[in-house]
This record gives structure tokens, C-alpha cells and sequence, in this order.
């Protein structure tokens, strides 16, 4: 046998390893600081400290570097959102930053819109198209006529800087495509946007449609599966037997549309028997006997007929769950089938924890990104803006938070014209074609302007068809603003240099402000002096924060306070705001619409190997992706004759789309399933396109009054062989 | 002189959510081409009738065995066990790619990267191991269902939690010599004996590897050992032509 030396062996994988691909040197800028920071030896080993952003959970990530090369991404273990853990998205962050398809230049289009024929321009052209169609549109229609739209970020403040700056009220985030019934319930029940869950004490946890194992945010994903492994008891409710469920201790799969139904039976039962905490309901809450008298009628029979969840069980987990009481949690994650009432279904699972208790132990006050003590850079005061905002918010829907916003009102208010004509917009790290539903409307919306610029790494489905599109360095390339979580202010820095000419948001809003005569609202020389300046009321360097990625700063004394910051100073069971406006103050049962006959529920969710619609062209993704097919349920299929891998045709009321059937028991028969973020459009995808099919095409537009909330689950389908 | 250690992982399916965070982090650690794979969660499917159901995931890659089939098959010497941490490792540069023993492994541990002309498989990351650093499937399980350490010392994670697990199933092959590949592999706390799991017998043994096995060296000495290319191309010859390695 040849006797070979290990140093021998890893000579030779390392060597061939970079076959396949090859390390990435770092900028010598980035080189530099890395050692003047001690992060890299001598011989440019080391690891360098920044923030994951291939979703929107932001784990610590420190990169590892060899000889001057990113190697490797990993979790940074001083940091409480990855605890030294990365999911499978943050593992393949460096292929997001080096996808063959990355935008590498700022592009302008030549063919047609939705051609995909652009050529190159150089950044002063393109930021000067940019400016001047902007400029146009600003005087001759006014600023409310630019739309802007961009999905929470680190950088969002440069981005509204420049929207306000601009004068447009005219601001669309995803928000309402994702959370805003379950925001919309806290600030009413609680008066904060989203309280923190703790899982260290748990003993009880009530999942409505949670999927922690699919749509992951690591570390609650990781004390997720610590709190199962401890034999915590877990009920999880969803149409769908997703891998939750695999891990929990009971799956109720509810019929679509009834978790509202469910959470009341739970609320009578835990009244009705008295197993709620008094005291805690004495001291902290308002509205507890108009509840009390409403929920009596919710009983667990009543509830089982809609739910199709028998009674015993309703019955047994109100009982176990105030027993378990406050170690218990019913958490209101986001992804419920998402009906018009999903709004009613928050507010009753957020009284739930009231009632019974849980706060203090199960769900503590955010930590919230409050700004840390940060500053910024100086600049003036916003224009006044008069114009209505083109989403309804709040002239048609008043309790919705500005920055949540109704993004698929948006697009409808662009194809009605109303109140006034949207002509241009500006997107920025979005992808609305595929979020918002009904991707027909969003196209024709597109058709309506005259202008569309996006900022993007990739050409997603929305670059597709813009008419410039501008480079931005990925979250690996570059500085954004400080990010502080609880007591720790966190950087994401560059680890790589950036691919071709992209650039960091910072940079590209600085630039269009100054072509748009608003450098006041830009006061920073770069993305460094930008950091300098939040650092400065510390009295910390940015070369201390970039050594670690973080700064601690002092904790705050003091037990746990209670402070609701609603109308009557404690979380109120029966919302006065709600009341006030007239509309339903204590939660109450509102029936969702039955499936037509012969149709099925369209239920979308998530996949641990992706985030929305983002990451569908990563290479190391797609390698390890299931291929995205439709869910439907063996009996179901055999009815119409359906068989594994068939190729069906699913039809909703507004659109058509053909995909491979996935025939399976993990699922309600009068239900099927479909991932978001596949069928893409752009051709410029060269990994995702031509894969599966696209939910939106399919989604009916279903706004919830209160929340604003698109209602994501209530479109039904036919699916017949195609 | 320190005492000989035996690495290995011990798997808890219990914790163990399919997020494939650790095929992705052994990807890019190890830079494995695109059409590869070192490491697998099978998927034991949804068992049971709706709405009755089960679903198992079970994470593994190759078990570096205390007797491993593919190091005996090997004609060129390059896969071997290394003796200090008792990893089954291929040395690429003596590989041949003839592939005999991909064929040979029960557990389809292995592969050939047609583009390298060479075999792979799990290293259990030694490059990372010799500077203290766990491999990197286990360092970033978000289950915590990968464990990894020397089951020849009592204290080390894996042992401790062998210890205190509430069950504990291995995958062992009797081979036809009667003897027993012993994988170092330990699944704990759920069950995997299922026959999407099971090792198979070998499509390649250590009798058909005779002749090839005196004439392969010889073959490789003709030609001497600079001509590595020439050699491995000529070898390729010899074996039995190409096969799919699929997983
Ligand atoms: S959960 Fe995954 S994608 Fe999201 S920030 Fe963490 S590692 Fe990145
Ligand atoms: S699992 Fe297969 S490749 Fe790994 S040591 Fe055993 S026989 Fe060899
Ligand atoms: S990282 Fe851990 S939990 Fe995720 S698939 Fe791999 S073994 Fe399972």
C-alpha cells in the first residue's frame, strides 16, 4: 500500500478543490483593515465578523480566510441570531455572491420590455437616466407619481431618505404580502409590533401553522428543536403535514380558513372552566367581561364542525395549555392559511398568552431595533407631502402602520389610475412580479410606467423588466448601516471585493440624491464615514467594531416591566381603537368562503432551502433543493385520475399554470400546495428558470379591511391532467 | 505517545429537521462540484395513512468503518484508513479512478467526479479537524443532530451521548468474508432501520479485484509515476467501462 503523509493528502484535495472553485481574494483595502485588526495573521488566515442577508433573520456570519481568500462562511457564535449556527441560505451565501448570472454593470434596456435585451452603461449614464426620467416625472405629474418600494433592509434608511427626500408617499413593502395581520394584532392588543418568545422555560407550545423547521430563523428554529428534544409538548396546526409537524407531538390538520374557530373554542374552554390567570387579567388587561360574554358561544362542538378538529381535543389542549400556564406559548408566527380573518385569528392567539398569563416568561417586551443610541448623519427636515398615498393607507385603511403599507392595493391603485396616475418605479431589492398575487395585474401595472429602474444583484423576475437596472454589491461586498439587537450593535462589513462594478446601496442613493438635488439628505462621504458618524454618541471606532462585528454595550438594570403602549395603558382584550372605528373590538367569528365544488384550496408556505423569492438561482440551493411540485392528497388524486408526476394544469380565476403533482397523505384533501419564488420569468435566471411554476399567477387579490393583509390561502383551484 | 483515536459521528434523527444546512456546509468546505455530493438526508418519506403520519430524516455519508470494504478493494493503495484518526481518506493523487471502490461500499458513500478523474467522499473535514474545528455539517446543524468526536475517549461529546441516549442503532454489514464493516456511524434516538437506509451487498468485491490488482501496479510502475495522466487513462482501460454513480 502507498504510504501517504496526510500533509500530502491535503496538499492534493486543497489543489483540486480549487478546480472547482477557486477561492476569492480580498480587496486589499478589506485586506488591510482584516490585518490592522488583527482578524488575519500574517499569512492571511483568519475570519472576518459580518451579517448574513440571505434572509431577513440576520445571523452573525464570520467568514473564513485563507491565505487572503473567503473560503468559507460560518456562524459567528458571539452572535444571538446564528449562536455559530447558518441554515442552509446562509451556508451558500458566497455562490449568491459569485452566481454566474450576477448583474455585473449597470444595464439599460434596448428591446422591448420583458425581451430581457439591455446593454452596458456605464454608472454616470445610467444614474443620469435614472435622475433625469425621475426629475421628469416629478415635474411634470409630481413626486406622488414616482413609486418606491423596498423590503426591510439595513440599508431602508438611505432608501427612504431618498423616497422622502423625493416627496412621494408613495412606499411599498412586502409587509402586507407576509405579517401584517399578526403587526396590525400586537399594536392593538399589546401596542408592540412583535413581542420576543423565549423557549428556555417552555413546557406547552401551540404552533398555528408555524413551521419553524421550514421557514427558518435559526436560532428560534434551533430552541424549536432543543424545546422537542426536552419533550416539550407541541400541537401544531396546519392544512399541510409539513416537517413541523413531523416533529410535533400532535398535528391537527384544520380545514383552511378555521383557525379563527379553533383559538375562540380555546378562549371559551379556558374562560368558561376559569383557567385563566386572574390576577395577571386584573392587573394587566381591559375588556375582560365583554370577552368573557362574547366567547361563550364558541364552544369546542361548535368549533369542531367548522374545524373538522374534534371537540375532546379542543377541550384537552385548553386544559393542558392554562395548566401549562406560563410556560405555555401560542405563537402567533405568520403563516396561518391565511384568510381575510387571519386578522381576527391574531388578536384571539395574542389574548390567549394574555389571558393565561405567559408574559414574562414565554413572551417578553422586543428588544427591538430601537437605534441603539446610534447616530446619523445630519439632514433636514422632509418636504411636506399633501398627495394620498396610493395604497389606501390610512384614507382606506387606517390602522394599517405607514411603514407596512397594502402593497397589492398599491398595484391595483397603478391600474385604476386612482386616486391619481402612478407613472414611474423605483424598486429596490424587491421582486413584487412574484410576490404580489395576480402576476397578470403586477405586469400590466408594470406596462403603465413610464419609467422602471431597480437596484438588484441578479435579474429577477421585476429587473426583468426594467428599464435600467442598477448593480448593487451583495450583502458579502459591502457596508451597510449599524444593526443593534438588544444591548449589541452588530456590522455587516465587506468580506469580498465587489463583482464587476456593483456598488453598495449607500453608495447608489447618495449618488441619485445628488443628481436629484437632495445631497442634504446624503451627508456622508462613503459607506465608512457613514458608520463613523452612527458610532460617534458612543464614542466607538468603527475599527473596534469591525475587529469583533459587534459592540456591547452596557446592559439596562432592572427587572421585567410591563408596559403596554395602547389607549388604556394595558393590553386591551377588547381593542378601544378598533372599537372606536367601529369595527369588531373583541375578537368574533367571521366564516372565510367554502371552496367552490371541485376545487381545492391554494395553500403556499415555505422551504428550508429558500427564502421567498430570492434565492431560487443559487447554485448550491438548487443542488439541494425538492423539485417544486403540487401537493395534492392520494384519495384526492385518485379521483381525478391523477398519478405521481403528472404533469397538471392548475386554474384559478386568474390565471393557468402547469407543474408536476406530487401525490402524498401530507395533506387535506380539499387542499394542495405550491412553493413560492419558482417559474420565473426572467431568462437572465439561468439555474432557476424553466423550474416549476409560479404561485402568483394563481393568487387572487383578497385584502383583509383592518390589516391590510393579502389573504394569501383564500384563492381556490381545479387541477385536471394537462 | 497519544492514544489512538477513533473518530466518528453520532446522528440524533430525533433532532434532525431535512434544513440540509449541513450538505450545503460540507458543499462549500469542501468545494464538492455541483453534480456531487459527500454527504445525504434521506427522506424516509411520509409513512402512514392521512391523517395518521410519520416522517423520519436521516442524515449521513460515509461511516468510516472500523473494516471498510473500500480501502480492500482498492488497487492503487490511495484509499486507505489513517491509522491516528482512523478516517477512511483517499489520497487523489494515487487515485486511478478506476471506481472499484464506489462499487465496493455498502452505503454508496462514495463517488466518482468524472471531471477530476478521481474518487471522493467524506474527509470528516480533517483539513478543519487538524485545527480544532469540528466538521462543518456538524458545526452548523440547526437540529444539533450531528455529532462528531473520538469514541475511543470516554469524555468526548459522542461518547457522552451514546451514553445517554434511549436508543441506538447502527447500520452494519456483514460482508461475505464473514467479517463485519462496523461503521462508525451511530444513529441515536430514532429509527432508520428502513430499506431506503440499509447498506446493500456491494456490486464489487474483493475476489473480482485479483487480477486487477497484480496488474494495475504493475501497469502504473511501467509507466512510471510521472506519466500519472497516461496511467490513469490507461488503467481506465482496464476496468470494466463507465458506470453511473448515482446516489
Ligand atoms: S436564518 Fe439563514 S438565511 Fe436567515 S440570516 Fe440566518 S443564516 Fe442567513
Ligand atoms: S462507508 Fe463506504 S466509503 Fe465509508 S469507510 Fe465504509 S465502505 Fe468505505
Ligand atoms: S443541518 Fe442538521 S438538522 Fe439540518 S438537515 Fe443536516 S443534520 Fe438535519
Amino acid at each position: 500500500m502507498t504510504n501517504i503523509s496526510r500533509r500530502n493528502f491535503l496538499k492534493i484535495s486543497g489543489a483540486a478543490a480549487g478546480a472547482v472553485m477557486l477561492g476569492h481574494f480580498l480587496p486589499p483595502p478589506v485586506a488591510e483593515a482584516a490585518r490592522l485588526a488583527g482578524q488575519i495573521d500574517a499569512d492571511g488566515d483568519g475570519y472576518i465578523p459580518t451579517l448574513c442577508e440571505m434572509c431577513v433573520w440576520r445571523c452573525g456570519v464570520r467568514a473564513k480566510i485563507a491565505k487572503g481568500k473567503v473560503v468559507k462562511l460560518e456562524g459567528n457564535p458571539d452572535q444571538p441570531h446564528s449562536q455559530g449556527r447558518l441554515c442552509a441560505r446562509g451556508q451558500s451565501g458566497l455562490m449568491t455572491t459569485y452566481d454566474p448570472d450576477r448583474v455585473l454593470y449597470p444595464l439599460v434596456r434596448v428591446g422591448q420590455r420583458g425581451e430581457g435585451k439591455f446593454r452596458r452603461a456605464s454608472w454616470d449614464e445610467a444614474l443620469d437616466i435614472v435622475a433625469t426620467k425621475m426629475q421628469e416625472i416629478k415635474d411634470k405629474y409630481g413626486p406622488e407619481a414616482m413609486i418606491f418600494s423596498s423590503t426591510h433592509n439595513l440599508s431602508q434608511v438611505g432608501f427612504e431618505n431618498l423616497l422622502n427626500g423625493f416627496g412621494s408617499p408613495n412606499y411599498g413593502t412586502q409587509r402586507s404580502l407576509c405579517f401584517n395581520a399578526m403587526i396590525v394584532a400586537n399594536l392593538m392588543t399589546y401596542g408592540m409590533e412583535e413581542p420576543a418568545r423565549d423557549y428556555s422555560q417552555l413546557k406547552y407550545l401551540i404552533l398555528t401553522g408555524r413551521n419553524l423547521t421550514e421557514a427558518i430563523s435559526t436560532s428560534e428554529t434551533a430552541a424549536f428543536v432543543d424545546a422537542v428534544a426536552r419533550g416539550v409538548k407541541v400541537i401544531y396546526i396546519d392544512p399541510r403535514y409539513t416537517k413541523t409537524a413531523a416533529k410535533s407531538t400532535e398535528w391537527l390538520p384544520i380545514k383552511p380558513g378555521t383557525d379563527l374557530a379553533f383559538h375562540l373554542a380555546l378562549l371559551n374552554v379556558i374562560i368558561g372552566e376559569k383557567l385563566y390567570n386572574e390576577k395577571f387579567v386584573e392587573e394587566h388587561t381591559v375588556g375582560f367581561d365583554e370577552l368573557a360574554a362574547e366567547v361563550a358561544q364558541y364552544t369546542p362542538e361548535w368549533a369542531a364542525a367548522l374545524t373538522e378538529i374534534p371537540a375532546d381535543m379542543i377541550r384537552c389542549i385548553a386544559r393542558e395549555f392554562s395548566e401549562a400556564a406560563p410556560y405555555a406559548l401560542a405563537h402567533n408566527g405568520w403563516r396561518t392559511s391565511n384568510f381575510v380573518n387571519s386578522f381576527q385569528t391574531q388578536r384571539a392567539i395574542t389574548i390567549l398568552n394574555a389571558i393565561t398569563g405567559n408574559w414574562g416568561v414565554t413572551l417578553l417586551p422586543a428588544a427591538g431595533e430601537g437605534g441603539g443610541g446610534l447616530g446619523k448623519p445630519p439632514q433636514p427636515p422632509y418636504p411636506r407631502i399633501s398627495a394620498l398615498r396610493l395604497d389606501g393607507v390610512p384614507w382606506k385603511y387606517p390602522f394599517v402602520p405607514l411603514k407596512l403599507g397594502v402593497f397589492q392595493q398599491l398595484r391595483d391603485s397603478i391600474l385604476e389610475g386612482k386616486p391619481y396616475q402612478a407613472r414611474g418605479w423605483f424598486i429596490s431589492r424587491q421582486n413584487p412580479v412574484q410576490s404580489l398575487p395576480d402576476r397578470n395585474r403586477t405586469l400590466e401595472a408594470l406596462g403603465k410606467m413610464d419609467f422602471i429602474v431597480t437596484v438588484d444583484v441578479i435579474l429577477n423576475d421585476t429587473s426583468w423588466f426594467a428599464d435600467v437596472v442598477l448593480p448593487e454589491a451583495s450583502y458579502l461586498e459591502r457596508y451597510d448601516p449599524l444593526l443593534p439587537v438588544g444591548n449589541r450593535i452588530f456590522l455587516r462589513q465587506p468580506v469580498v471585493e465587489p463583482q464587476g462594478e456593483a456598488k453598495s446601496a449607500l453608495w447608489i442613493f447618495k449618488q441619485l440624491g445628488e443628481r436629484l438635488g437632495l445631497s442634504d439628505f446624503f451627508q456622508y462621504e462613503d459607506e465608512e464615514d457613514y458608520l463613523r458618524q452612527q458610532l460617534m454618541p458612543l464614542g466607538v471606532t468603527l475599527e473596534e467594531i469591525k475587529t469583533h462585528g459587534f459592540i456591547e454595550l452596557p446592559k439596562k438594570e432592572g427587572g421585567l416591566e410591563y408596559k403596554w403602549n395602547t389607549p388604556s395603558g394595558k393590553i386591551e382584550l377588547k381593542s378601544s381603537t378598533l372599537e372606536g372605528a367601529g369595527y369588531t373590538a373583541i375578537p368574533k367569528w367571521e366564516a372565510p368562503p367554502a371552496a367552490p365544488d371541485g376545487q381545492f384550496h391554494l395553500l403556499t408556505g415555505k422551504v428550508g432551502q429558500h427564502t421567498q423569492m430570492s434565492t431560487q438561482n443559487n447554485q448550491y440551493l438548487h443542488k439541494y433543493q425538492d423539485e417544486p411540485r403540487l401537493w395534492m392528497n392520494a384519495q384526492s388524486a385518485e379521483k381525478l385520475g391523477l398519478k405521481d408526476w403528472d404533469l397538471v394544469e392548475v386554474t384559478s380565476e386568474v390565471g393557468s399554470v402547469k407543474l408536476a403533482l406530487q401525490v402524498t397523505q401530507a395533506i387535506r384533501p380539499d387542499s394542495v400546495y405550491m412553493t413560492p419564488g419558482f417559474g420565473k420569468l426572467s431568462k437572465g435566471l439561468t439555474t432557476a428558470y424553466g423550474v416549476g411554476a409560479s404561485d402568483s399567477v394563481l393568487h387572487v387579490t383578497y385584502t383583509d379591511p383592518v390589516s391590510g393583509g393579502q389573504a394569501l390561502s383564500q384563492t381556490c383551484v381545479t387541477v385536471k391532467k394537462a | 505517545m497519544a492514544q489512538k483515536k477513533c473518530y466518528g459521528f453520532v446522528i440524533d434523527v430525533s433532532r434532525c429537521i431535512d434544513c440540509r444546512a449541513c450538505l450545503v456546509a460540507c458543499s462549500a468546505e469542501n468545494k464538492v462540484g455541483m453534480k456531487y455530493t459527500r454527504i445525504w438526508v434521506r427522506d424516509l418519506g411520509v409513512k402512514g395513512e392521512y391523517p395518521n403520519l410519520e416522517r423520519t430524516f436521516v442524515p449521513y455519508n460515509c461511516m468510516h468503518c472500523e473494516n471498510p470494504p473500500c480501502t480492500q478493494v482498492c488497487v492503487s493503495g490511495a484509499t486507505y484508513k489513517d491509522k491516528e484518526t482512523g478516517l477512511v481518506l483517499v489520497d487523489q493523487e494515487a487515485c486511478i479512478g478506476c471506481g472499484f471502490c464506489v462499487d465496493a461500499c455498502p452505503y454508496n458513500a462514495r463517488y466518482l467526479d468524472r471531471e477530476r478523474g478521481v474518487v471522493d467522499k467524506c474527509t470528516g473535514c480533517i483539513q478543519r479537524l487538524q485545527v480544532g474545528q469540528q466538521p462543518a455539517c456538524v458545526t452548523t446543524c440547526v437540529g444539533k443532530a450531528r455529532l462528531f468526536g473520538d469514541f475511543n475517549d470516554p469524555a468526548s461529546e459522542v461518547s457522552v451521548a451514546l451514553k445517554n441516549a434511549r436508543a441506538i442503532q447502527r447500520l452494519d454489514y456483514e460482508l461475505a468474508d464473514g467479517t463485519h464493516t462496523e461503521p462508525n456511524i451511530y444513529f441515536i434516538n430514532g429509527d432508520v432501520m428502513d430499506p431506503q437506509v440499509q447498506p446493500h451487498e456491494p456490486t464489487y468485491s474483493l475476489a473480482e479485484t485479483s487480477w486487477k490488482s497484480l496488474l494495475i501496479p504493475a501497469v502504473l510502475a511501467g509507466i512510471g509515476a510521472s506519466f500519472l495522466g497516461q496511467a490513469t487513462f490507461f488503467t481506465k482501460q482496464l476496468v470494466e467501462g463507465e458506470k453511473e454513480f448515482e446516489e
